[in-house]
């Protein structure tokens, strides 16, 4: 009977890993549960879309001349804007009950009236269309051509490079993206920590490690995990193109696959980063009660590049501290990867936060299995730092 | 290396060339109560009807009696070594030059009261700990990760994925142990039939009794056919029933010529079913040898020989009283016709001489004290 070579060993201990993950509730609901979320964060943002850009609006007699103006402007900036004639006191009334958003009126100053507030875009849409209309009357009347004047006063906005006509999703596809990673990183990594735990806690490890090398169990704890949380990245993204595909959603799909590939390389390269760093924290606990306090702050880094992807990046694409940390190590996994999906990375800015994340994962790598080799067998109190690190 | 230098001396004091006399005494008084066909203990300690059997079929029964010395010295390079273990844990002490041998087909006690230090030892034994100093050999050659692939091991915090299937799980512990998939199906079938719990293979571990997880614990350990056998604490928990199974088991695999280690605070049970025993107490061993060499005084180590316990003997038959005038004895416990008198000075002959003369004697028999009386004084030394 010879050994077990250290690739025999780390396939066996990823391929039981795959096969108990794979076949676990968790695994089936997880999917579902993702799939569901993103369809409720595609119902909110295309209900709330369609909320803030339509309005009604109720304009007295006195205010009526504009209305053809209101229309015509509305229709410019695509709003929809329902228009109803009502008298002043009716108006109220309305706007008091909900039926309408504001109420138009002229005695002899003009005032747009709402409940608590009147919505910025509707209160600028009218301000500019009466300001315009009585502009243009007064240059009537004082003998000049309101359409010459304005063509003298237009501004012309360019961009110096083209702007992209799938911008709209490719933020889509960023934000998707970022969520995604944010998951699976999330999920997979904390996946391992409670199999390490587990491990522990049920003293199994002991029995393990008497036939094969703690780094041996790691590695394939580790990889087999990763394997599966890429089986399930994989299921969400090809389940999300064809989705959007079918419903017409998506209407650019290389960018789609694009963004896929960014996500798969990057979830690798974040797996093998945090999955390290949450197997040695699970090493130093012995129940999963204990767990949680020390994960907590791995997941700053992996939420801070989500905050950014979600809230900075769509309208700044180019912020200079999301551009900087995408190159950092702990960030550039979900950072890098929006960028991308936004279309503002270049390909060497890529490769640099590649090869600095693979630097990263060896150090990281290096010192997780010094914690994992020097916690694994010690039950109890939790492993103290010194006692971790020694060796 | 230190640790070797330690293992010779204690080899030494296995050898049956080192009988005191005190031990030959013992023989005699032994030969002569077997004469009386009677058990001298039979009366005492129930527990004890069961011994003489295994002492008597056992390769290592009376150390000047064994006719399996030679074999043994023969076989001498086959045994598990281990020796001069030290180990620390910060300021704590928790092994200090422990050193003893188990030879193949040996099932070998090792006893010794909580933190005494069995556990550390049997994780050093498997690798799952480093010594300080000191190391475990196996056939001459210190033990190395190949080697400690081919031991079954028991941990005394039993350990299995409770969420897996007993199969599986089984199977896939004989895989990390190099074992083909084909022959750790057979294992698995083998294994979980032999030791009552093939019904439950698809179940998962959690879902079993604390006794059938114990039993699969087993099976874990010998899923991979091992050369050695390391259990910590096999028997805790377990049913009268399973107690008796798993003893079979062990003493299979030890006629197999496998060495068995297991730890056990059930001393009556160590007493019966181990040919040798080894006492550790605050990290050290105080006695090793077979039950009958402790019994003898033998066994001792670090030169802590001791008074032998066996000069002791038990009398039926005289009215109570008779020995308290005899001189070079005590009385050590009377009750009725029975009286356990212990030598102080006198011989057995004197006190056979002064019992005939106080009145007719049925039973004449060495105090063969049980392991329990014997742990007790050795640790209390």
């Amino acid at each position: 009977m010879t050994g077990l070579s250290p690739g025999q060993a780390i396939g066996l201990v990823a391929r039981r890993e795959f096969s108990t993950q794979v076949r676990s509730k968790s695994f089936a609901i997880g999917i579902v549960i993702s799939l569901v979320i993103f369809g409720i964060y595609a119902f909110i943002f295309q209900f709330v879309g369609s909320q803030m850009s339509s309005s009604t609006l109720g304009v007295t007699s006195a205010a009526q001349p504009v209305v053809p103006a209101l229309q015509q402007a509305a229709t410019a900036v695509g709003r929809t804007l329902t228009i109803s004639e009502v008298s002043a006191a009716d108006g109220a009334a309305q706007v008091q009950a909900g039926d309408l958003d504001a109420v138009l009126d002229r005695s002899p100053g003009w005032t747009l009236t709402g409940r608590d507030a009147v919505g910025d875009e509707l209160s600028s849409l009218v301000s500019t269309v009466v300001r315009q209309t009585t502009l243009d009357q007064a240059l009537q009347s004082a003998g000049q051509d309101p359409a010459t004047v304005t063509a003298q006063g237009r501004v012309t906005v360019a961009t110096l490079e083209p702007e992209d006509p799938e911008r709209g999703q490719r933020l889509g596809l960023a934000i998707v993206t970022a969520v995604l990673l944010f998951m699976s990183l999330i999920g997979y990594g904390s996946a391992v920590a409670q199999g390490v735990v587990e491990e522990k806690s049920s003293r199994v490890v002991e029995l393990l490690l008497s036939t094969i090398k703690p780094l041996h169990l790691l590695a394939g704890k580790v990889l087999g995990l990763g394997a599966v949380g890429l089986l399930q990245l994989l299921i969400l993204g090809a389940i999300g193109v064809v989705v959007g595909s079918v419903t017409g959603l998506l209407t650019a799909p290389t960018a789609a696959a694009g963004a896929l590939v960014a996500a798969v390389i990057w979830y690798l390269l974040g797996f093998f980063l945090y999955a390290s760093v949450y197997a040695a924290a699970g090493s130093m606990v012995s129940r999963q009660e204990e767990l949680q306090s020390l994960v907590a702050p791995i997941m700053f880094p992996l939420l801070l590049p989500f905050i950014f992807a979600v809230s900075v990046l769509p309208g700044d694409p180019r912020n200079t501290l999301a551009t900087v940390l995408s190159f950092v190590p702990f960030f550039a996994p979900t950072l890098m990867p929006t960028r991308q999906a936004l279309g503002v990375a270049a390909w060497w800015e890529v490769l640099i936060a590649i090869v600095l994340t693979l630097a990263a994962i060896v150090g990281v790598v290096a010192l997780a299995a010094r914690i994992y080799r020097n916690s694994v067998l010690r039950t109890g109190a939790r492993v103290s730092w010194a006692e971790a690190l020694r060796g | 290396m230190e640790g070797a230098e330690h293992v010779q001396p204690q080899r030494r004091a296995d050898e049956p060339g080192a009988a005191s006399a005190a031990v030959d005494r013992s023989v005699q008084l032994l030969d002569g109560a077997q004469a009386h066909g009677a058990d001298p203990a039979d009366h005492d300690v129930a527990g004890q009807i069961g011994r003489p059997r295994t002492l008597a079929t056992s390769c290592h029964g009376r150390m000047t009696l064994d006719p399996c010395a030679r074999i043994r010295s023969a076989r001498f390079a086959d045994v598990l070594d281990i020796g001069g273990l030290a180990k620390r844990f910060g300021t704590r002490t928790a092994l200090e030059d422990v050193t003893f041998s188990v030879r193949p087909g040996e099932v070998f006690g090792f006893v010794g009261s909580n933190g005494a230090g069995k556990t550390t030892t049997m994780r050093i034994v498997l690798g799952v700990l480093s010594a300080d100093s000191g190391e475990v050999r196996w056939k001459g050659s210190p033990l190395d990760e190949d080697v400690r692939r081919r031991i079954g091991y028991m941990p005394e915090e039993r350990g299995l994925y409770p969420k897996m299937k007993v199969g599986e799980q089984l199977a896939y512990l004989a895989r990390l142990h190099a074992v083909s998939a084909a022959d750790a199906a057979a294992a698995v079938t083998r294994w979980t039939t032999r030791l009552g719990v093939e019904e439950r293979v698809n179940d998962e571990v959690q879902k079993l009794s604390l006794g059938n997880q114990q039993r699969v614990q087993l099976c874990a350990a010998l899923i991979h056919d091992p050369e050695i056998l390391v259990l910590d604490e096999p028997f805790s928990g377990l049913d009268p029933s399973a107690v008796e199974v798993m003893s079979r088991v062990l003493r299979d695999k030890a006629d197999e010529g496998v060495p068995v280690v297991f730890s056990s605070h059930q001393l009556d049970l160590v007493e019966r079913l181990c040919d040798r025993v080894g006492i550790i107490a605050d990290g050290r061993m105080v006695a090793v040898g077979t039950v009958s060499e402790l019994r003898s005084g033998g066994g001792g180590v670090h030169g802590a020989d001791h008074r032998p316990v066996l000069s002791r003997i038990d009398v039926v038959g005289p009215p109570p009283g008779w020995a308290s005038s005899v001189d070079g004895i005590r009385v050590v416990a009377s009750d009725g016709a029975h009286t356990r008198v212990e030598l102080d000075g006198a011989t057995d002959q004197d006190v056979l001489k002064a019992a005939l003369a106080a009145g007719p004697v049925h039973e004449f028999s060495p105090y063969r004290p049980p392991l329990t009386e014997l742990y007790k004084d050795v640790v209390s030394r």
